[in-house]
């Protein structure tokens, strides 16, 4: 119940900032839609002034199904992430419904504005607006860098444990240093006539 | 011989019902809203404020408040329809509507008031985008009427909105009882000075259907897609169902 309510006056609120996007609707009066949630379907029909209207459906006109990747891309993309919803059903409907949905604007500032003024809504708007373009930009860059990572540097980068063996035969090899440095030291230190004496078995 | 039907937990004849419940009424009027904000804490305004929130009420829309009293309904649902917008005020009883329209006079609007009863609505048919009543329902004597005429004054696609006290999360009632048969008439006597009507008012929620009896109600009534919302763990129901 709450979500319907939610999703009614959201999209109704959308409708009625966007010109001419609930005058584009109205010629598909009375026709039904139902927004597939997977866990909830939300039925709508269009009113008489272009806005939706929750209604009791049983087979609607157009189904739309958003997507994992509409959902992830909404913050950042806006609009252009609606390309990854689902459509089905009525043509005319869909492609109308796909226009209006491109159209629409939430004017942030706006809605802002009778709460905590207008010079407030402006500079909240901004810094809301420069963080969501900085989440976004980070977010790019990020998956610049990861691609490029995969793709290019991976291969010459170690692996820990060729890092642990390097490490060990590093070690290995300072110690065989040091012993060899220490035998040297002991045959340096003894006396000339012990070393011209011959060996005996 | 008259039918019976209950009043709280006594039985009446079906044709005094009204009478007794005007009674409750008439006496309790004047500090209604009062005694509201005193039994539920302020509550009653945020479920008040759920329900107009539920009526997805847009510029320009008709709306009928049936058992409307003081006009804590009427009042949020103009704001939501605007200048373009029609509410109706509706009561059957005489003090409380008089409470309700003076209220809004005193602010300025002057909405549209009409004392008639919920189970014989002077309305043609499919004209109203939404029907409302909240905490009426309980006091009418034919439910099944009124919810039949709610539906035939809504156009086809409208909704009906029921806002009523319902039956409360099993855990918590020794203490809702507690509180509705002890401190419930307490406050009735030390406040409106007048017990016996919040006796009254706890007795009808413990007779008022539950969340399903009243979904099932509503879809006799010929309501699709009917369905409900609890509330502070159930103490309020709100039901939604659309006329098709």
């Amino acid at each position: 119940m709450i979500a319907e309510a939610l999703i009614e006056r959201s999209l109704n609120h959308l409708l009625r900032q966007s010109p001419g996007a609930a005058e584009a609707l109205v010629r598909h009066a009375g026709r039904s839609v139902r927004f597939d949630l997977t866990l909830a379907q939300v039925d709508f029909r269009i009113a008489d002034d272009g806005c939706f209207s929750e209604a009791a459906v049983d087979t609607p006109d157009a189904v739309i199904r958003p997507t994992p990747a509409l959902v992830a891309r909404l913050p950042f993309f806006g609009r252009e992430a609606l390309r990854q919803a689902d459509y089905s059903g009525d043509p005319a409907l869909l492609a109308t419904l796909d226009r209006v949905f491109r159209q629409l604007d939430w004017d942030v500032e706006a809605d802002l504005a009778p709460l905590v003024g207008d010079i407030a809504a402006h500079r909240l708007h901004a810094l809301g607006r420069d963080a969501l373009a900085g989440l976004a930009h980070a977010a790019a860059a990020l998956g610049h860098n990861a691609g490029e990572y995969v793709v290019e540097e991976a291969e010459l980068m170690a692996r820990a444990i060729d890092v642990a063996r390097f490490n060990h035969d590093v070690d290995a090899l300072a110690d065989d240093v040091a012993r060899l440095d220490a035998r040297l030291h002991l045959l340096e230190a003894r006396p000339p006539e012990q070393d011209a004496q011959p060996r005996t078995a | 011989m008259d039918k019976t039907t209950h009043f709280g937990y006594k039985q009446v004849a079906e044709s005094e019902k009204a009478a007794k419940v005007a009674e409750v009424f008439h006496s309790v009027a004047a500090q209604y809203d009062i005694m509201n904000d005193l039994m539920s804490a302020g509550l009653h305004r945020l479920w008040k404020r759920f329900a107009v929130a539920q009526a997805g009420l847009r510029p320009g829309m008709r709306v009928l408040d049936v058992a409307g009293g003081t006009a804590d309904l009427t009042r949020l649902f103009l704001k939501e329809v605007g200048e373009t917008g029609t509410v109706l005020l509706t009561d059957i009883n005489f003090s409380m509507l008089r409470e309700g329209r003076d209220r809004m006079l005193n602010e300025g609007r002057i909405p549209p008031t009409v004392q008639c009863d919920g189970e014989r609505l002077p309305f043609p048919d499919n004209y109203f985008d939404c029907v409302s009543v909240a905490f009426g329902l309980r006091n009418m004597t034919h439910k099944d009427q009124a919810l039949a005429e709610m539906n035939r004054v809504l156009k086809p696609g409208g909704r009906l909105l029921v806002l009523e006290f319902s039956k409360v999360w099993k855990p918590l009632e020794p203490a809702y009882d507690l509180y509705s048969f002890k401190l419930l008439p307490l406050m009735g006597k030390l406040v409106a000075k007048d017990a016996d009507s919040y006796q009254y008012l706890a007795e009808s929620i413990r007779m008022h259907p539950g969340q399903e009896e009243l979904k099932t109600m509503m879809e006799a009534a010929g309501f699709a897609k009917v369905s409900y919302h609890n509330l502070t763990a159930g103490v309020v129901a709100l039901h939604k169902g659309f006329k098709v």
